[in-house]
């Protein structure tokens, strides 16, 4: 069984599909923290909707689908910033009508796309099998602007999670951080159509960070449970589907949400709260 | 010279067609505790969130002796403290106390720059200035309404501002708590040298530092002057419609009604 295995892990389709399960995995999962600690997952689903809109729309014309995907995430970003900053609108509001607008594009699209509808339906649930060189590099550039900006402005991006306005208030860029993290969505859900696709990698937008909360109140500790349960959510997904024969893309959200259910389960942070609440009613109940 | 270092002239604040604060005109001196009162709806936090340049608005604002729009440069971000009222926090939303105060630094500190040891020692001085030193290691979400707005206030001086606007910092929290913060407030107040704008709508809990108080009604500035004047049965019966009496105890007054 083993030598079967490392058998396997000699074709270069496998080899690149591993190395897209770290990278999809990561990049999402970094992701995954804004959207979970800010509250707004309807962001993630508007961008995964843009960038399946923008690849269809890019079949529909004969471009590649990934740039058109990416072109329409980046003009998403820049709609959504400044209307989600205006006061007047609330902002689950508008990314609730940019993602039914976005939606209604996409299956425009498919609708009027009658020749390759079984490559757009691949955009929805990807295909981590059958990646090109290319794809690869675009991931591994993404994901390490991505891990670069983590690092680099991890003291702004904490007082932003914690308070966008009071970060704002207290001449902290909030805006910078608040709009290069649109546009790193953008830029990492089109370049994962390809290997989750641009449906399923909702899941993967919020579940490795929604894992992180039920284990860590250290936010550095945060984004590595995020990044390692993503990653392995990826790993162990692909494995899943190799051995059933089984959509990848399915597979990894499957293990997404398993590992999500662990999490909840041995969440050390709900049992800490359980017992709090437990001693408080202990302490009304003698006096 | 302008010796004042908040000025608004003729401010409007509008939303659609209605006016939020309607011509408003208010001059602070440097040190100055202001109280900004009045009931829901006055317009009393949209006047502080011109100040703290949340809030697009028309007339002209002066900060520091300089003409200001609602954006604002770091510099004079950094120069104003703004204290919110208690906000509801994830009880599991990863931050401590004590990473919570140190956020009042990261603007000062600029990009690419990490809080260092005279930023960690500032905020256990804080902290225990605040009395909550003993609650720096426990997550944010896990405090009480008090502690909270005590975190609050440490990090808001952190961040070494000549002017700190509070919104009902008080709001939502126990008799006895409110006092305790309000008797952190004045010690602020003195120890740092500040000019504050205190927004409530309480008169009964109002810090005794503050000696000037401006009354809203209806984004109107409808009385400027003293607070002992302010809190006459007469001018809050019509400020509030509805009949309230005022009466003096251990030489403070307070407002009753029935």
């Amino acid at each position: 069984m083993t030598e079967h295995f490392i058998d396997v892990l000699t074709y270069p389709p496998i080899q690149r599909a591993a190395i897209a399960c770290v990278l999809c995995g990561a990049s999402c999962s970094l992701l995954s923290v804004f959207i979970v600690l800010m509250k707004m997952p309807l962001i993630g689903v508007s961008m995964s909707h843009a960038a399946f809109a923008g690849a269809v729309l890019g079949m529909l014309l004969d471009i590649n689908p990934l740039v058109t995907g990416f072109i329409l995430c980046l003009l998403v970003a820049g709609v959504l910033g400044p209307l989600s900053d205006r006061t007047d609108i609330a902002p689950e509001n508008i990314l609730g009508i940019m993602f039914s607008f976005l939606m209604g594009l996409a299956f425009l699209g498919m609708g009027i796309l009658t020749r390759t509808k079984a490559s757009a339906l691949n955009l929805m649930w990807g295909s981590l099998l059958s990646l090109s060189g290319s794809d690869i590099m675009v991931l591994t550039c993404v994901t390490s602007i991505l891990v670069l900006f983590v690092l680099l402005f991890f003291k702004e991006i904490r007082s932003v999670l914690f308070n966008r306005r009071l970060a704002g208030a207290s001449g902290v860029p909030e805006r910078m951080v608040y709009y290069a993290l649109l546009f790193l969505t953008g830029a990492v859900v089109s370049s994962n159509l390809a290997t989750v696709g641009g449906l399923l990698i909702f899941a993967l937008l919020v579940q490795p960070g929604a894992t992180a909360l039920q284990l860590t109140y250290n936010l550095k500790y945060f984004f590595i449970i995020s990044a390692a349960s993503g990653i392995g959510a990826c790993i162990s997904g692909l494995i899943v589907s190799y051995i059933f024969d089984l959509p990848s893309g399915a597979s990894v959200v499957l293990m997404a949400t398993a590992i999500f259910a662990a999490a909840y389960i041995f969440s050390p942070k709900r049992r800490m709260t359980k017992l709090k609440k437990r001693s408080m009613s202990h302490e009304h109940g003698t006096r | 010279m302008n010796k004042h270092i908040i000025e608004l002239n003729g401010i409007n604040v509008r939303k659609t067609k209605e006016l939020l604060l309607d011509n408003i005109n208010l001059s602070v001196s440097p040190n100055e505790f202001v109280g900004i009162i009045g009931p829901n709806g006055a317009g009393k936090t949209t006047l502080l969130n011109v100040v703290a340049g949340f809030e697009r608005f028309e007339g002209a604002l002066s900060l520091f002796g300089h003409r200001e729009s609602w954006r604002r440069s770091r510099e004079t971000r950094l120069r104003i403290g703004y204290v919110p009222q208690l906000f509801q926090i994830d009880p599991a939303f990863p931050i401590l106390a004590s990473e919570a105060v140190m956020t009042g630094a990261i603007g000062r500190l600029g990009l690419f720059r990490s809080p260092g040891r005279q930023e960690r020692e500032k905020t256990m001085q804080l902290m225990e200035l605040m009395r909550v030193a003993h609650l720096a290691d426990r997550p944010l979400g896990q405090l009480s309404g008090g502690e909270r707005q005590k975190v609050s206030l440490a990090r808001a001086i952190l961040q070494q501002p000549d002017i700190l606007l509070m919104d009902e910092p008080t709001a939502n929290l126990d008799i006895a708590v409110q006092k305790e913060v309000l008797n952190l407030i004045n010690e602020i107040h003195k120890r740092e040298n500040l000019t504050i704008l205190f927004v409530t709508h309480d008169f009964n809990m109002l810090p005794a530092a503050m000696r000037r108080t401006v009354l809203l009604n209806h984004g109107k500035k409808v009385f400027d002057g003293d607070i002992d004047t302010a809190l006459s049965g007469e001018t809050l019966s019509k400020l509030f419609q509805y009949p309230l009496e005022t009466f003096e105890r251990n030489g403070r007054r307070f407002v009753s009604y029935d």
